[in-house]
């Protein structure tokens, strides 16, 4: 395996106490689970060590750190939700739930040591073989239900239950993986639409707010897993279900009956369809009363007739049309005895046939021209729907650009503090060189042929304080001697004070990043950058570390972090050594060319 | 990183049966002793990709920066590699394709067959008789060029390294290599001088 692939993970061999990393299993944002063998017992586990890439950085010592002190907190926070999951989850002993032998803390970070479960991933299963039939279905989902009844029963939520997430062994037993404690760990600020799985999430985990997510929580996540295992795609994301709910009051989400009509059995489709409503007070409250549901012993509260109630547009292509159409209208009712016996022979029918119409065609005209006062009335309750709707909407939105101007004004202030504290650090800096200045200018000078001519006392130097605001403020700095004219400055190297980088312009492309928006960050990144702005230059490496909304590049990051970590970053040189530890070390010599080169120019 | 190539010139049922016994052969072969043979391999690899960068890997010509800039991306472009990133203010440009480029198939083959008895050498103390197994993989790489463009005071200096990227897992069972075959980098500088210097003479008359 070459972990290349893997930047910030532990090499092979490397030891953890008793457990020495073989290889990388996998790495999300929050973690990094490694295939290690326990020494003492001789056997394979795996390990998963919480590594939130977005806070943290290893050293080069192993040691994870936090990218700043304003990350200090947020990591520790998560890192404290990691540990208390893995004791909670170390209670559970049940074959469906992953075992974990122990957690501890090493390298500045916590590692939770799990049992090593071969087999294959469900999403790999279902990606390879595409549905699942409705008895091999049963056969994953509910042990699953069983091992989930118990972590519910202790008051834990699992969060992010997909098929990537459940794990087959070879003998067909699911085991569910990965609780979502890591999501806890960032979701304090990070987006949480990047936090959930798509498709897989109910609506109700895209809020901050987790006081409305309980076990029907989990119960959308394996009724959407199941909609995968029979359809082939997961559901509909639960934003875009919120869009079709609240801007046409019409489900946009194929109901699982109306694919799986006649290949899967009646009670399971409907059981999907409640696990899968909207609203969390929809859908069953508890494992046991969906499981009910599933195995036929009570009917679901949505069960509907095979027939699709809700009016929506199908891809015929992807649904398969119900085997047995369902019938439109009721059967018609057999005509009583008395009156077949006044009609008899052919004529009977035919003249059965007129009477209906007739009545039919009556019925129609009275119902048309008694019911114009309730059409009006219904039209205008639609139009006033609708202009409602609309409002929604337009409040939507509003809501959501608040929630992004919001937030890129966040970064905005966070930079500008950042950028204070880089300032008083450099003011220190300067301070201590004023006084070094000010003891050379008082040593006692070598008596000269002629009497040197007498001086005022010189003032002490004056420094410009910081004030609290976190708006940018000029680094000017004041006189430190005053000279008599004519007087030669003393022979002191002095640091030439840096203009103070701009920072609208690096405000406006953290803001540009707070989007997402990566080429407009860039543009304005790579001017700033090639003019010498530190901070810029820092921005840069860093998208390019990450491959964030540009190609992966660690001898750009390394250039970049090189020319600011010169420029007088303080965070850069660590990093820049971090990239130097991924390069070849021919690169880095190539890639200290370069950055000669720029210096030079 | 592993690659492979298949010299047999034979059909291609034969080389399927190198390839199921190379799998077989490396099923027979613990972790441990395969990534003890492929340690020993990037060693010795990378000494030579050193050496061979040190003596190949950066030349100067009295050009201007812009104009060595220019012609390293038309060199690599025409040599059938794809522009991944670039910056001309820094003087980077950073380029892939899929193996053997920029080498050809018979190149590569050429190259393999140079550098593989030598290989199964540095192999043996770890797999014993398995090294015969030992191949070069082609498959699901990229090859990986950076060239670097950089003002000195004798002239534009170019420089070049190259790393193999893996876009799929190898097939052999063998971890993937990190370093080069060296007849394999020497054939690529080489290959890569020549367009750039064709460039220099085509554009500006003069190397």
């Amino acid at each position: 395996m070459n972990d290349q692939a893997y930047p910030d993970a532990l090499k092979p061999q490397y030891r953890l106490h008793w457990y020495t990393i073989e290889r990388v299993l996998g790495q999300g944002g929050f973690g990094i689970t490694y295939l290690a063998r326990d020494t003492n017992l001789d056997q394979l586990v795996a390990i998963k060590e919480y590594l939130p890439v977005e806070v943290v950085a290893r050293g080069e010592d192993g040691r994870v750190r936090s990218r700043g002190d304003g990350q200090r907190d947020r990591y520790r926070w998560g890192l404290d939700r990691f540990i208390q999951e893995a004791r909670t989850l170390a209670r559970f002993d049940h074959p469906s739930i992953v075992r974990v032998h122990s957690v501890f803390e090493f390298n500045g970070t916590a590692y939770m040591v799990m049992r090593f479960e071969e087999g294959e991933n469900f999403g790999a299963l279902l990606e390879r073989r595409g549905t699942l039939p409705e008895k091999e279905l049963l056969r994953v989902l509910l042990p699953i239900l069983d091992g989930l009844e118990l972590v519910h029963g202790a008051g834990f939520i699992h969060r992010d239950i997909k098929p990537d997430n459940i794990h087959i062994r070879a003998d067909g037993s699911p085991v569910l993986l990965d609780f979502g404690s890591a999501r806890h760990a960032l979701g304090k600020s990070r987006t949480l639409t990047i936090l959930v799985a798509p498709g897989y999430a109910p609506f109700e985990q895209y809020g901050s707010n987790s006081e409305n997510q309980g076990p029907w929580t989990d119960i959308y996540g394996l009724g959407a897993t199941c909609y995968r295992a029979i359809t082939g795609t997961p559901p509909l994301d639960a934003i875009t279900r919120s869009k079709g709910i609240l801007g046409s009051t019409r489900e946009v989400l194929v109901p699982a009956r109306t694919i799986g009509s006649g290949r899967y059995s009646g009670q399971l489709l409907a059981a999907m369809d409640h696990a899968l409503e909207f609203a969390e007070k929809g859908r069953p409250q508890t494992v046991a009363e969906w499981r009910r549901e599933i195995l036929g012993e009570v009917i679901a509260k949505n069960a509907a007739p095979a027939a699709p109630e809700r009016s929506v547009p199908v891809a015929p292509e992807k649904v398969a049309p119900p085997a047995v159409p369902p019938p439109a209208f009721p059967a018609p009712a057999v005509p009583p005895d008395h009156a077949r016996a006044g009609w008899s022979g052919a004529r009977a029918p035919i003249a059965w046939g007129v009477a209906g119409a007739a009545a039919g065609a009556i019925a129609i005209a009275v119902f048309l021209q008694m019911d114009n006062p309730r059409r009006d009335q219904e039209e205008k309750v639609k139009k006033e729907q609708l202009e409602l709707d609309k409002e929604l909407t337009r409040i939507q939105d509003e809501i959501k650009r608040s929630g992004l101007e919001l937030k890129s004004l966040q970064k905005e202030r966070e930079f500008d503090v950042k950028r204070v504290q880089e300032e008083k650090e450099r003011l220190a800096e300067l301070q201590k060189q004023a006084e070094k200045l000010r003891t050379a200018a008082a040593a006692p000078r070598k008596p000269s042929p002629e009497p040197a001519p007498l001086t005022k006392p010189r003032p002490r130097p004056e420094m410009v304080p910081i004030p609290p605001s976190p708006t940018p403020v000029p680094l000017t700095l004041a006189p430190l001697v005053e000279l008599e004219p004519g007087e030669a400055p003393p022979v002191v190297a002095m640091a030439k004070p840096k203009p103070a980088p701009q920072a609208d312009p690096l405000a406006k492309a953290e803001g540009a990043l707070a989007r997402g928006d990566y080429a407009g960050a860039r543009e304005i990144l790579v001017p700033l950058a090639q003019g010498g702005n530190t901070q810029a230059q820092v921005r840069l490496a860093e998208m390019y570390a990450s491959g964030q909304g540009v190609s992966r590049n660690y001898i750009q990051a390394y250039i970049w972090y090189s020319l600011a970590a010169r420029g007088g970053s303080t965070t850069a040189p660590a990093d820049r050594d971090r990239m130097a530890r991924l390069l070849q070390p021919v690169e880095v010599k190539q890639a200290d060319k370069v950055v000669e080169g720029m210096r030079a120019r | 990183m592993v690659t492979r190539v298949f010299m047999v010139r034979g059909g291609r049922w034969l080389a399927g049966w190198c390839a199921v016994l190379a799998m077989l052969a490396a099923g027979c072969i613990t972790d441990a002793q395969k990534r003890g043979a492929i340690d020993d391999i990037n060693k010795a690899f990378r000494v030579d990709y050193e050496a061979i960068l040190a003596e190949k890997g950066t030349r100067v010509y009295k050009v201007t920066r812009a104009e060595a800039y220019d012609a390293v991306r038309v060199s690599l472009a025409r040599l059938g590699m794809i522009v991944e990133a670039q910056d001309p203010v820094l003087g980077y440009v950073n380029v892939y394709a899929p193996a053997p480029r920029p080498l050809s198939v018979e190149e590569w083959q050429q190259a393999a067959a140079a550098d593989l008895p030598r290989t199964r050498e540095i192999i043996g103390p770890h797999v014993g008789i398995y090294r015969h197994f030992f191949n070069f993989e082609a498959t699901g790489l990229e090859t990986v060029i950076s060239g670097t463009v950089v003002q000195g005071p004798a002239g534009t200096e170019i420089s070049f390294t190259a790393r193999m990227r893996e876009t799929a897992p190898p097939q052999s069972g063998f971890p993937r290599r990190e370093y080069l075959p060296p007849t394999a980098v020497r054939m690529g500088l080489d290959k890569m001088w020549t367009e750039v210097e064709r460039e220099f003479k085509a554009t500006y008359r003069r190397p």
